[in-house]
Order: structure tokens, then sequence, then C-alpha cells
């Protein structure tokens, strides 16, 4: 029986909903002033608007919405999110003011886009847009990398129990310290001393390759931005490829792949356990997978001779499938040169590559190194249980932080979100197929929105059909979240309507 | 009853979100590239066009960057190279063009690049195309030989549209009030449902 929600529900999930969105609109604060010391008068307008518009939401819920109960498991799923859902209406604003973007849809789908560090984008004309306007999109993925929620917890959430939940909704469950609000603190700590550290290097490199300093750190700071939270969006549409420089590559490489580690990892190389980074399970599945895809495409790439020496031919296949696997989206070829040069082998090695994904509770999306540890091990388990004598005990461990057994409950659960993916990925393909558009482009184009990577193969483009818009931000979304949240809104929705008195 | 009557609420908004949005501005922008091949067309043919020369035309964006007596210059041909969106060309889709190396003698001669308040000088080169070139680690780019700048750039100008700015004024009032009245709700509001 599913009972209707009463009305102390509603009024604590648009409380903490209230909270979250004006914590968006806090954040909106920091492109403002961008645009004030640029001069950018225009874009700061927009700012203005479409902060008051995130803090009357924001405001105007808490005002209605006064309760004093804490959050439920349920709530904490809902309000994670349907949080997701109002940010994503009036974080767009700023996009649509901009008159860059082809309609709201598609202001929303850049912003679904930055908040779920995927990097597809469908704004135009990149290359003129202000500097404010390029600080928000950074902004966007960088805040979203962390979670929204955390932002929201660090600020504005006194330390209740409830809000576990919404930080567990948001796709992370790793409690780092006692208290989650205290975790969502270490989050922060780690995240902004590689903020200073990683934006100094790449600062200091853009100015030896010819950059002037206000350009120089502009661009290290959203590099830097687009490359820890794993998001991929860059300040010119030549994205990383603008550069034209190994050190750059190098460095956005190093940035990417520990913005895609569990935050849990980065805590336990923080407090000193360093041995932690060779037997990690998640380390050890991301190596061996992005190993055997890299092999892959270098193979044919270089049968099919596209590159003209062996470091060139390691240099681009390493820099696209380390992006793609740590699901980041920073590319050095054109979108297209997936199709002109690389072939179907090379993009269904990237495929694979972002299907699969990153780390746990990190920036990253993807099916996550950790469950195809998991399924991998349970896999080996059960062929020496079968060469094993019938008496034997035959019992499994992995690595991950502590040594943990291989139980049934925890085999399912990989392998029951491992097939909601999947499924994700091949209907989401279906329905580009449906559009007339080949079926490795489709594929491609799909599991890199629903592993919230970000490269593109040309597909997404902003005179794309609508509702595969639609498809790809709702993709996003339900990938970001890892479904549970988004099950338990509609489930929420649903009983609204059906549910019992 | 209840419910269905709300389900055909839910479906009828739904249905008039996707018109609303499906009714909006679509990418339409008569300006081509100037070029034969454009960046579109080498990218999509790299094979056909390596190691051949071509000329290119196109609007400066960003910066120079200077390395040695070389220097990287990026050149679009894209919808947006004699006007820009802030200076109300239409939408016509992403950015598009080309990584072009020259002599930085020739880079120093462009004056202005584009970006947020600058339309850049449109330029043209002469050189080789290279599909992935052994010198750049396989960068797809063109080996200019030549330069010569066609068109001056320009400041971009982009005004407060006075609407917006009255928008943005009420909005904000609206807001500081919500700030206020949501501050000092224990003084007078009721109390809080406790569940």
């Amino acid at each position: 029986m599913i009972l209707r929600p009463r009305k102390q529900d509603h009024l604590l999930i648009g409380k903490y909903t209230g909270k979250i969105v004006t914590g968006v609109g806090l954040l909106m604060v920091i492109p403002l002033i961008t645009s004030m010391v640029f001069r950018e008068w225009d874009t700061a307008v927009d700012f203005v608007i479409s902060i008051s518009a995130c803090l009357i939401f924001g405001l105007g819920t808490q005002l209605v919405c006064r309760t004093e109960r804490d959050l439920n498991w349920s709530h904490g799923l809902v309000v994670a999110s349907g949080s997701w859902i109002v940010a994503t209406l009036l974080g767009a604003l700023p996009q649509w003011l901009s008159g860059h973007e082809g309609s709201y849809l598609d202001a929303m789908f850049d912003v679904m886009s930055g908040y779920t560090t995927t990097g597809l984008y469908l704004l135009q004309d990149l290359d003129h847009i202000s500097h404010g306007l390029n600080m928000w999109r950074h902004l966007l993925t960088y805040a979203g990398g962390q979670g929204i929620v955390v932002i929201a917890l660090t600020f504005l959430f006194k330390g209740t129990a409830g809000a576990y939940k919404v930080y567990v909704g948001e796709g992370k469950d790793e409690r780092l310290l006692p208290n989650v609000v205290q975790t969502a603190r270490a989050i922060w700590l780690v995240s902004l001393t590689w903020l200073v550290v990683g934006t100094a290097a790449l600062f200091v490199t853009g100015l030896f390759l010819g950059q002037e300093p206000v350009r120089a750190f502009l661009h290290g700071l959203w590099v830097f931005m687009g490359a820890w939270s794993t998001g991929g969006f860059a300040p010119q549409s030549f994205n990383t490829f603008w550069f034209h420089s190994l050190t750059y590559e190098v460095l956005s490489v190093v940035i990417f792949i520990a913005g895609s580690l569990n935050f849990a990892l980065h805590w336990a190389l923080w407090t000193g356990n360093r041995r932690e980074i060779r037997r990690n399970v998640e380390i050890v599945s991301f190596t061996v997978t992005l190993m055997v895809t890299t092999l892959i495409a270098t193979f044919w790439l270089a049968k099919s001779g596209v590159y003209p020496d062996a470091m060139s031919l390691f240099r681009k296949v390493f820099y696209q499938l380390a992006s793609g696997h740590t699901t980041t989206g920073f590319s050095t070829i054109y979108s297209k040169a997936f199709v002109t040069q690389w072939g179907p082998v090379g993009m269904i090695a990237t495929t694979i590559a972002m299907a699969i994904g990153a780390s746990a509770c990190s920036t990253a999306g993807g099916t996550k190194g950790i469950r195809v540890g998991i399924i991998t091990k349970a896999f080996l388990q059960d062929i020496r249980k079968m060469i094993s004598p019938e008496s034997a005990v035959v019992r499994a461990k992995f690595h991950h932080i502590r040594d943990i057994f291989l139980e049934d409950g925890l085999v399912r659960s990989a392998l029951m979100i491992t097939v909601a993916y999947l499924t994700m990925y091949v209907l989401t393909a279906f329905v580009g197929t449906l559009y007339g558009y080949p079926l490795v482009t489709s594929m491609f184009e799909a599991v890199s929105a629903g592993s919230n990577t970000g490269l593109s193969c040309g597909l997404t483009d902003p005179s794309m059909p609508d509702l595969m818009k639609v498809l790809y931000i709702f993709v996003m979304w339900l990938g970001r979240l890892e479904f549970m949240s988004v099950f338990a809104l509609i489930g929420y929705a649903f009983s609204i309507v059906r549910g019992r008195a | 009853m209840k419910s269905r009557s709300m389900m055909r609420v839910i479906t009828g908004l739904l249905l008039l979100g996707a018109l609303a949005l499906g009714g909006c501005t679509e990418v339409d922008n008569p300006q081509v590239s100037p070029n034969e091949p454009s960046s579109g067309g080498l990218v999509d043919a790299p094979k056909e066009w390596d190691g051949k020369t071509v000329s290119f035309t196109g609007e400066a964006i960003g910066e120079a960057m200077v390395r040695g007596d070389k220097a990287w210059v990026h050149l679009n041909d894209d919808a947006y190279y004699l006007k820009n969106v802030e200076e109300g060309a239409h939408l016509g889709g992403y950015n598009s063009g080309m990584a072009v190396w020259l002599d930085a003698s020739f880079a120093r001669e462009i004056r202005l690049f584009g970006d947020y308040k600058h339309e850049g000088d449109v330029v043209k080169v002469s050189g080789t195309f290279n599909a992935a070139c052994a010198e750049h680690g396989g960068d797809m780019d063109i080996h200019a030989t030549s330069l010569e700048v066609l068109t001056g750039g320009r400041d971009a100008q982009d005004p407060v549209k006075r609407g917006k700015a009255i928008l943005a004024g009420i909005l904000a009032l609206i807001a500081g009030g919500l700030f206020i009245l949501n501050r000092s709700w224990g003084s007078w509001g009721p109390d809080v449902q406790q569940g």
C-alpha cells in the first residue's frame, strides 16, 4: 500500500530544497563579482536577476515551509533529486539571458551538464562569451563535482542527522568523519587545496606558453575546475587543444585523474595512509581497464596510420582515453575526428572506457571501477568454487580503505546498478538510432551523456531534436544521482497522485 | 477521480512546456564560411587535404601564443567571424576554426583578437594543412607561410538593456524583502510545525 505524503512531508522537502536553491543563488555572487571586475555590465545584470530569482524561491520556500522535523531516507532522496531540478531551472537563467542559447531548453541542458560534470554543451559562440558567464559555467561544474548538496551541507545546514540522507541521495555514501557536515567540509578542504596548487601550476604554464597574465590565470582556474570536477568544460571552443602543449596536457591529466579518485581515498592519503593507493580495488580496476582500452585504440590507430609517429599516437590516444575513462571529457582532437580519424574501433574503445567511468564517491560518473572490481572478483570466486573440492569454503575479499569480504548482497547490489547503467546506455542509444544516427555514433554519445563524460563525436549539437535534448538531460541527471534518488522522486510524485490518505 | 484530473493537469502542463520549449529560437544563421574547404570540410575529410596547400580566412580569436620566433593563432570561419552575438548576430551553431602555426612576426600583425568585448581582425593565411602534424604531437593544424589582415577588428558593444535592468531592480527588492521577513519571522510569525 502506498501512502499519500502528508503536509509535514511537503513542508520538510520544501524547506531543504529551498536551502539548497538559496545556496545556488549565493554561488552566483562569484560570477557577478567577476563580471563587475571586468566591467561586463549586461552580464552583471543577468546575474542580479538570476541571484534574485534563486533567493526569492529559496527564501520564499523556507518562509512557507517552516518545520523542525528531521529528514528520513525517502525525504533525503527526494530533496537531493528535486533540488537538482529546481537548481537547473533557475541556474539556467544566466545562460539564457546571455542570448547565446537557442532556447531555454538548451540553457537547461548546459546547466544540467555542468552540475552533473558532464561537459556536453549547446551554448553557441562560446569564443565570444563574457568572463562572468565563463566563470559561471566552470563554477557550476566545480560545485557540481563536489555536489550542490555538499555545498549546502557545508554552509547552510546545521548538523542534523537527516543531512546525511540528502548527502547520500546525491550519489555519495562515504562518511570520512563521524559527522556528515564535517565530511562535507573535509571534501572542501581537499578540493580547495587542489584548486590552489592546480591553478597555480596551470597559470605558470600558461605564462610560459605565451598567454597574457590575466588570461593565463583565468584559463588556469577554469581548466582546473573542468579537470578536477571531471566536467570537461573549457573556456574556448577548441577545448584543451587550444594550448598545444604537452606540459598543459600532463598537468590536466594529473588533475582529472586525481579528481576521479574516491574522496575516501583522498582522505586516506591526506591522513598519511599512502599504501592505500596501491591496494585500493578502484585504482587496480581503473588501471587495468584504462590500459586495455588504450591498447585497443592504439593498436587500431597504429594499423590505420592516422598519426605520424609513436609519440603522437600515444599522446593522442592516452589523453582521449584517460579523459573518457575518468569521465572528464577534455579533448585535444576535433569532435568529428572521432568519426573521420578514429573510426569504429577507436570509438568503441572510448565508449567502453566512458561506460565504466572512474571511482564511486568522487566527481566522476559511469558504472564505477568499484563495481567492475566487485563483479570481476565475484566471477573469479565462482570459477574458483567450480574447480575446488565441494567441501572447500571459497571466500573472496577486496580492499577499499579496509579489507571487505565479498557478500552476496554486495555483489547483487553492484550487478543491479551496473545493469541499470547498461540499460540506460542502450535505451538512450536506441532513441538516437531511431532519429537516424549511426549506431556507433548514437552509442558513443548516449554513453557520454549517461556516464557524465562529455566527449562528443558531433551528434550533440544545438540543432539536434528537442526530444533528444530532454532525454540527454534526463540521463545526465539519472547517471549522476545513480538512479535511487530519481526513482524516489518519481515514487513521491506517484504517491501524491495515487497514494492512500 | 481526483487523481485522474490531477494527471490530466500534469500532462497538460508537460505538453504546454514542450510546445513552449520547442517553439523557441532555432539555429538559423545564413552566414557561411568564406573558405573552400571550410574548417568543417577539413575535419570531415582530413586525408583528402593532408599535406596540401590551403588558403584559410577567419577571425583571429583569443590571443597569439608566441613560442620563440613562432606562434599559435586560432582562426574561426564560423557564423560569427564578421559579427558576434553581442552585436546582434543570429545564432548559427558552434564555433568552428583552425589552429595556425606561423612566424611570430606574422602574429604581431594581428591587432585585435576576438572575445566578449572585441570582434577580432579577419585574416587570411596560406600554408600546408596537416591532418596529424608530426611536429605538434598529432594536432590538426595549418603551417602558414603568409598572412594578410583583410579587415581590422573592433570593439563589440553590449550595453545594458533597460528592461533587464528594471527587472533586476524589482527582483532584488523582492529578494531583499523576503530576506528581512525570513530573519524577523521568529518575532511575529506563528510557531513552527513540530511534526
